[in-house]
Order: structure tokens, then C-alpha cells, then sequence
């Protein structure tokens, strides 16, 4: 694996000349990138600190990673600028030092250059080449018209000392460059891998257009990439979608369960308290487990039927054994006594509509199943804004898309009561312009209601999470270990709307839900699901049978990004299932063990402004108070670090180790 | 920063006479790749297409065998691989089939701001001799299309570059970035300097 070192601290005479004209500097120092992270880190600072004969003037320093991270840097640099230092002195690449110009130039500081830059590939003359994300060998020099074809995959540019096009200059001795004495001539290689494909080399002059691909266009692309990156918020990428496998298929009823397999844990909060035992009668609809506190939900029946008795089993996102009620189906669906609809809801106290969405255990149906009582009592913080979440910005998934399409009206119901409750104006619905259909539905549904704002936002993930879509659509920020309500606003997703608007209106509780079966699956869409149905009649309906082989594939429950791989099959769908995909396992799957290289791809892409790398290489070591100190308790686990890093390193399941040891001890 | 493109029709379409397997790689897709066009590409010839891997970070030659071994049927039916990646890709993978014709579908271009994260509009040489502590933090081998050390060409026309009338002119910038820090008095100072081409070569 090459060092790629960066950057080398100036010549010490240099340094003095240049540190002469000021009284007061701070320094700042990349820590570098595209290495092998291996040691904690290697402070090109101390060695200046060092070398440095006036320390009385280093009035401190900092290291920043990733400084030519604009966004970042200009972030961590409003603190130090507005102190009183004079000068910066920057000890990092010439990308660093151009960044933290920009940013200081308005303000009148001064800013030093401290280090060369050591010359890379991309630099044709350069012998180090262009490592590709894997910091091996090969080159590229990005010349824009590859001769590869030619040359049998030996590249002559990178290759050749002189770059030479058309064959060797005549100069090698013993097979070694005469420029580089150390080196093979690549034209000898080039004609020895040629013979080994029975080929000649025949090809004729070849001519380096250096022009070949126009400053405009580079512009354009360089343009297109950055807008993407940065538009909406900080962060975030974009998956392949896939979600035109189960778009246009409509809600589908799934064949009613013989048994029903009802957790008492659905919820975030504490377990609902159990009302039934073996042998019981019970009715559709009927509450089975109350609620045990303030955060916490009742659970509900979703069939009629016998209980046959209250085991353990796995519970899908909890991933440990927690108890559940499991009820024998009679089919007669006959419904229990409390479902009885209000109407007339208008005229109810908003105190009573919250007490029925607490009473039918409406939960967050996005997947974080969150009580939604808690989120409509009325708050302290004043709430201007009711966000309505139709992102579903998670690949495969289009359980609320297919919602949207065809209970517009109910939606729109919902959200009335939603409105009503929490006494807002506004209310916004986030939609992803991907979601053509849903968007022209709901446009044409609210055009009676000039108080709905639907907002079409550009596709980017995890825009679906409450604080990318806040950000999104009204620009405020959460803050760091905040909620919504500090901001004012609440967020709903439109399944919960929905099944807000099904509960006070129809009077049923929360039983069932729309998921959605893709991937490779035989029989994919969408299906209304009684909430309990065992997994196992999903993968029989479904032809999952592929599910079972688990050397090759892989069962997630949600999206591909943020869902859990179910690796026990005998549970059942909760509140919070938005979906099953069943995926191909990658031949270079994930690992724990691989080696970080600082290329920074997840710094890059958390959506939370985290630096990913280090809860892998402070997991890795166990240094827990580290990961802490790196704030690993404000990671969403959206798995857009895991998805980029080039390295395949297991990121989330060490993030969630980190959560797990890094609060423990304090 | 590496981005590719497409090579043009023409030459594709002679790649794509005999069946041959594909490695499409999108590790990169987050700054740029033309997955649009190469899956439609793909989609054209389906018929001469033996095998397809996807595949990210294709440069990662641990990552890429392991991916082959789980091909390695398809790859033995085609009759020559073509690779839809950056150049390193490439080289990766003709380093792999010494001896089958491995052909690169898309042509490489240098991006500035590669080494670093996000596509900046700042750029570095890599010269090995910072001017930036003269220039107020703006490079005059990036920033100048001349790549002009001592001062500007005086070619400039409305602020802008006589190369290249899309651009500011560097020294301009360099001149007002100096102007901001009181400075301008460097440019009076340091009027002379060499660029040493031996640091590139040598790697300082």
C-alpha cells in the first residue's frame, strides 16, 4: 500500500523568513487523507512546533480533517477567525490552503502557507500515479482518451517517464527505463503481455490531444456533480433507486394469517403490559396489551380469534428474544365493540382526538415507531409548521408512494385532524419528484385547501429523515441532539396520517399497514398486511424461498439502507415494517476487518456532519470514550457512510457497538 | 478528482462485435459517471453480452477477484472484456486477464480538487514549491492559464483570461485577495520566482 503523503512542511530557513512579518499565528493542520489509517495520527504540527524558534508566537493550534471540505472546515474555522489571532498559518495540501483562504478572505486574515505539497499523479510528470481508491499501484493520468485498448491495459502515459505513444524511445538497458534507472520500461511489458494475447502491436501513430475534452465541459460535469452534492443538504447520496420494480402495482389484500404473531414491544418506549392469556377469546381490534407509560403504545389484535399462548420470539428490529401473543385466526373477523368511528370529529376537544390516536397505538409508521400521542400533545415550544413526510427517499420501497396514490383523500383527512390537533396553519407535504403520480394526486387534492404547501424535492437520500426534510423545506436546522418541536415543527409520515384519520374516523385501531415485498422475490408489490403476520407466510406467498439461502442473499426488513437483516425467520411484521427486500449478497461483502484509507467518502456524505472513519478505527481498537468524544450518539444510522466507503468497512454495526459502550461508562 | 465519459459510438461498436463480458463500476457514481448511458448501452447489445458485474471501487483489486471467481464461467464464454470505469479499473482488470483483451468503454479526465473530498472550484498542482504565501491563497499554476508566477500577462479583457474568456483572470483575483489583507505591498516584494520541475519529477 503506498503512504500517500501530502504534504512536507517548508525548508526550516523558509519558515523563519515567512514567520518574521507576524506576532501572533494559529496554526491549523490537515491531518491528511489516502493513507492507510493505521496509527492515530502523525503531527506534522509538533514537528513545526518544534523546529520553530520564536513558540512564543503559536498562540495554539488545531487539527482539522479534511480541510479541504469546505462546507466543514468553514464551519469548525467561524470559531477560530473570530478570535484574535492575526495570522493562520496552515500546514496542509494546496487544497487546504486555498480553502481556508476563501474563507478567511473576508474577514482580513492573513493566511500562511507552512508545507509544500508533495507532487501526486493527475501531475503527468509525477511518479507516484493516481491510486484509484484502493492505493495500489496503477495509474491514470486522466488524459481523456484512453489508449488501453491498444496497449493491453499498461498504461504508456503513466508508464513510460517519457509518455511516449507510440512505442519505446530505444533507451532501455536490461529491460529499465533510462530516465528512472529503478523502473521496467513499460513498452518492454507492454509487448510482452501483448505476445501473451497472440497479438502484434499494429496499431499506427497515435497523437495526445490535450484539448480533448473542453474546459466548458468540464465545467459542466464539475457543475452538475457539485449541485447534486450539495444541493438540499449537507451530505447524503444517491442509490440506485430500483423503485420502478413495484411503482406502478397496486395495494394488494395479503391472504388473511392463520396465526397471528402480535409483539408487545412495537413501539420506542416501554413494552405495552399484557391483558390476555392462553385462551382467550379475542375480537378484531381488541387492545391485548395497554400501555405502560408515558412513552409508551397499547397493541391490538388484528384478527379474531383464540390465543393459544404468549412465547418469546425474535423481534425483527430489536434483533433479541421479547414476548409475543399468538393468536388462531377463526376468519370470522368479527370486530370488537371500541371500533366505532367519529365523524364528526370537527367538534371534538383536541385533548379526546389525542387520547383515541393514544388509545388505537398509532405509532410512527416510517419505521421508527415513535408514539404519535407524545408528538401531538400540545408541546411547549410554540408549532408553526406540521411537515407531512411522503419522501420515502429509501431505495425498493413504495408502500407510501402507492398510499398516497390511492388514499389521497384519507390522507388529506388526516391531515385535518392532524392540523386541528396541534392548532398550526401551515402544514407542507415533502414529496420526491421521483413520486410523479403521488404528486399530481395530492396537488389536485389540496388545491381546495390554500393552507397545504406541497413541496417537490429533488431526489436525494435520507431526505425521508426528519431533519434532512426540515432542512430541505424550510431551511431551519435542527440542533445538535434536538427535536423537531425546537424548531417547531412537527413531522408526521403520511402512513401515520393515515392510520390517524382510519382511528378517529372508523374507529380502528392500528392493525394493519402496507408494506412493500421487493427484490428477489417471485411475487413482488405492495400489500395491506395485518400487523403479526408471521414472516414465513410472507416468504410463501412471495416465493422468498431464496431467503433461506443465506450464503448467497439476504432478507432486509425496510429499505435496502436503513433496514435490518432479519437473520431469524420465525417473527412477524410490526408496526414499523415498511417493507422486505430480499438482495443478492455482494461477492465482496462488508467486513469489520478491512483497513480504512482515509479517502474521506463518509465524511463526505453524513447527512449529520460526522466523521464516520473514526468509530471505525476507534471501534476497531475498543477506545469507546473516543467514539464518544467524536459524538457517535447524533448518528442517525442512515448507512450512507457504509454504502461509499470504498474500503467495505462494516460501519454501522461498529457504530452501534460504539452507542452501546461509549455512554455506558459515564 | 477522476470523472469519466463515454467513448464515442463508433468505437464501442467495434468493441462490441464478438460476445464479450462487462465490468461496470460505479464506485465513483457519487462525482460522476455516465451510468445513464452505459446502461443503455448495455441494454442495446444485450445479446452480446455473456456476463455482467457491478461492482464499486473496481480499483480495489481484492474486491474486483472476488467478483471474477463468482464469473468466471461468463468470462470464459466471452471473447473479450470491456470495462466501463476510470483507467485505474481498467489496468486492474487487464492485470488480472494478462492474457484476454481487456478494452476501457470510457475515456478519463482529470477533474480539479481530486485528492481531496467534495469537487472544489480550487485546484492544486502538486508543484512542490507553495507560491500561495504571496498570492493571498489563490494559485496562480491553477488559477492563471498561463500558470504565470510573477504577474499577470496583461492580455486580460474585462477581468476576464484571454485563453479562455469563461474564466477570471488569476492574478486579478490574486491581486483583490491581497488587496482585502492589505497586502497588495507582496506582490512589490516577491517578484521573482522559478518553478523547480526537478520537485515534480522527483517527487520532492
Amino acid at each position: 500500500m503506498i503512504d500517500y503523503t501530502k504534504y512536507k512542511l517548508k525548508p526550516a530557513d523558509e519558515l523563519k523568513s515567512l514567520l518574521k512579518e507576524t506576532s501572533d499565528v494559529f496554526i491549523l493542520w490537515c491531518k491528511k487523507c489516502y493513507k492507510a489509517f493505521e496509527k492515530e495520527e502523525e503531527s506534522e504540527c509538533q514537528k513545526f512546533i518544534q523546529m520553530f524558534d520564536e513558540p512564543e508566537k503559536i498562540k495554539g493550534c488545531e487539527a482539522i480533517d479534511f480541510l479541504c471540505n469546505r462546507y466543514l472546515t468553514e464551519k469548525k474555522l467561524a470559531e477560530i477567525i473570530g478570535l484574535d489571532h492575526h495570522d493562520i498559518g496552515v500546514l496542509s495540501c494546496g487544497l487546504g490552503i486555498q480553502t481556508v483562504a476563501e474563507i478567511a478572505e473576508n474577514k482580513g486574515v492573513r493566511v500562511f502557507t507552512l508545507a509544500d505539497t508533495i507532487p501526486q499523479s493527475g501531475n503527468a510528470t509525477s511518479v507516484t500515479g493516481y491510486h484509484g481508491m484502493a492505493l495500489g499501484s496503477e495509474k491514470c493520468a486522466s488524459c481523456g482518451q484512453c489508449y488501453l485498448t491498444i496497449t493491453a491495459g499498461l498504461c504508456p502515459i503513466v508508464g513510460c517517464a517519457k509518455s511516449l505513444l507510440n512505442g519505446p524511445c530505444g533507451g532501455a538497458k536490461n529491460e529499465k527505463c533510462e530516465v528512472l534507472p529503478e523502473k521496467s520500461c513499460v513498452w518492454i511489458e507492454i509487448f510482452k503481455r501483448i505476445k501473451k494475447q497472440g497479438r502484434n502491436f499494429d496499431t499506427g501513430i497515435q497523437i495526445r490531444d490535450n484539448n480533448v475534452f473542453t474546459t466548458d465541459e468540464k465545467r459542466k460535469v464539475s457543475f452538475f456533480s457539485i449541485r447534486r452534492r450539495t444541493e438540499n443538504f449537507y451530505g447524503g447520496l444517491h442509490p440506485s433507486e430500483n423503485k420502478d420494480i413495484t411503482e406502478n402495482l397496486t395495494i394488494e389484500k395479503f391472504p388473511a394469517p392463520k396465526y397471528v404473531y402480535i409483539f408487545l414491544s412495537q413501539h420506542t418506549g416501554s413494552p405495552s403490559s399484557l391483558l390476555v392469556k392462553e385462551g382467550d377469546v379475542v375480537k378484531l381490534g381488541q387492545t391485548i396489551g395497554k400501555s405502560s407509560g408515558l412513552i409508551s403504545s397499547p397493541v391490538h389484535s388484528s384478527v379474531s380469534g383464540r390465543v393459544i399462548g404468549v412465547e418469546e420470539k425474535f423481534h425483527p428490529t430489536l434483533l433479541v428474544n421479547c414476548p409475543v401473543v399468538i393468536i388462531e385466526n377463526d376468519f370470522s373477523d368479527e370486530k370488537d365493540a371500541s371500533i366505532c368511528g367519529y365523524v364528526e370529529w370537527e367538534k371534538m376537544e383536541d385533548e379526546a382526538l389525542v387520547e383515541i390516536i393514544r388509545d388505537k397505538g398509532i405509532v410512527g409508521l416510517g419505521g421508527a415507531m415513535f408514539p404519535t400521542h407524545v408528538k401531538l400533545r400540545k408541546p411547549k415550544n410554540p408549532i408553526d409548521t406540521l411537515m407531512i413526510n411522503g419522501c420515502e427517499c429509501e431505495p425498493y420501497l413504495n408502500a407510501d408512494n402507492r398510499l398516497m396514490i390511492e388514499c389521497t383523500e384519507e390522507i388529506i383527512e388526516g391531515i385535518k385532524i392532524a392540523r386541528k390537533i396541534l392548532s398550526v396553519d401551515n402544514v407542507i407535504i415533502g414529496i420526491e419528484n421521483n413520486k410523479q403520480e403521488a404528486i399530481e394526486k395530492i396537488g389536485k387534492a389540496i388545491e381546495r385547501y390554500p393552507w397545504i404547501i406541497l413541496k417537490k424535492l429533488n431526489t436525494k437520500y435520507p431526505q425521508g429523515a426528519e431533519r434532512m426534510l426540515i432542512k430541505t423545506t424550510t431551511g431551519r436546522q435542527v440542533p445538535e441532539g434536538g427535536l423537531p418541536l425546537d424548531v417547531g415543527v412537527v413531522v408526521l409520515n403520511v402512513g401515520t396520517v393515515f392510520s390517524i384519520y382510519q382511528a378517529i374516523v372508523h374507529g380502528f385501531p392500528l392493525i394493519k399497514r402496507v408494506i412493500t415485498v421487493s427484490g428477489s422475490f417471485e411475487k413482488k408489490g405492495n400489500f395491506e398486511i395485518p400487523i403479526g403476520t408471521p414472516l414465513k407466510d410472507i416468504l410463501d406467498f412471495c416465493g422468498g424461498e431464496k431467503a433461506y439461502d443465506t450464503e448467497n442473499y439476504y432478507l432486509k426488513m425496510g429499505g435496502p439502507m436503513m433496514g435490518v437483516v432479519q437473520g431469524e425467520f420465525d417473527t412477524a411484521v410490526v408496526k414499523g415494517t415498511t417493507g422486505y427486500v430480499l438482495l443478492e449478497k455482494n461477492p465482496a461483502g462488508t467486513s469489520e476487518e478491512n483497513t480504512c484509507i482515509k479517502c474521506g467518502r463518509c465524511v463526505d456524505v453524513c447527512p449529520m456532519e460526522l466523521y464516520p472513519l473514526y468509530y471505525a478505527f476507534y471501534g476497531k481498537n475498543q477506545l469507546w470514550e473516543k467514539c464518544a468524544e467524536y459524538k457517535v450518539k447524533n448518528c442517525i444510522e442512515c448507512g450512507c457512510c457504509e454504502y461509499i466507503c470504498s474500503s467495505k468497512i462494516s460501519l454501522i454495526s461498529l457504530i452501534k457497538k460504539a452507542k452501546k459502550n461509549a455512554y455506558n461508562k459515564a | 478528482m477522476l470523472i469519466t465519459k463515454l467513448k464515442s459510438q463508433q468505437e464501442l461498436d467495434r468493441y462490441f462485435d464478438k460476445r464479450v463480458f462487462i465490468f461496470k463500476c460505479y464506485g465513483c457514481s457519487e462525482i460522476y459517471f455516465p451510468e445513464e448511458e452505459v446502461n443503455k448501452l448495455i441494454k442495446e447489445k444485450n445479446e452480446k453480452i455473456t456476463g455482467l458485474v457491478e461492482i464499486d471501487y473496481l480499483c480495489n483489486e481484492d474486491f474486483a477477484k472476488k467478483y471474477i471467481e463468482k464469473n468466471t464461467d461468463e468470462i470464459q464464454n466471452a471473447k473479450g472484456i470491456i470495462v466501463f470505469s476510470c483507467g485505474v479499473g481498467v489496468q486492474v482488470v487487464a492485470k488480472i486477464f494478462e492474457k484476454s483483451m481487456v478494452v476501457p468503454g470510457c475515456d478519463t479526465f482529470y477533474l480539479n480538487g481530486f485528492q481531496g473530498l467534495t469537487v472544489l472550484d480550487c485546484d492544486c498542482n502538486q508543484c512542490g514549491q507553495c507560491y500561495l504565501n504571496y498570492t493571498g491563497g489563490v494559485c496562480p499554476i491553477t488559477s492563471c492559464a498561463k500558470s504565470l508566477l510573477n504577474g499577470p500577462c496583461g492580455g486580460a479583457k474585462n477581468r476576464k483570461c484571454e485563453v479562455n474568456p469563461e474564466i477570471d483572470c488569476g492574478w486579478i483575483l490574486i491581486y483583490e485577495r491581497l488587496k482585502k489583507i492589505n497586502k497588495e505591498s507582496i506582490l512589490k516584494e516577491k517578484n521573482y520566482f522559478v518553478r523547480d520541475f526537478e520537485k515534480i519529477i522527483k517527487g520532492i
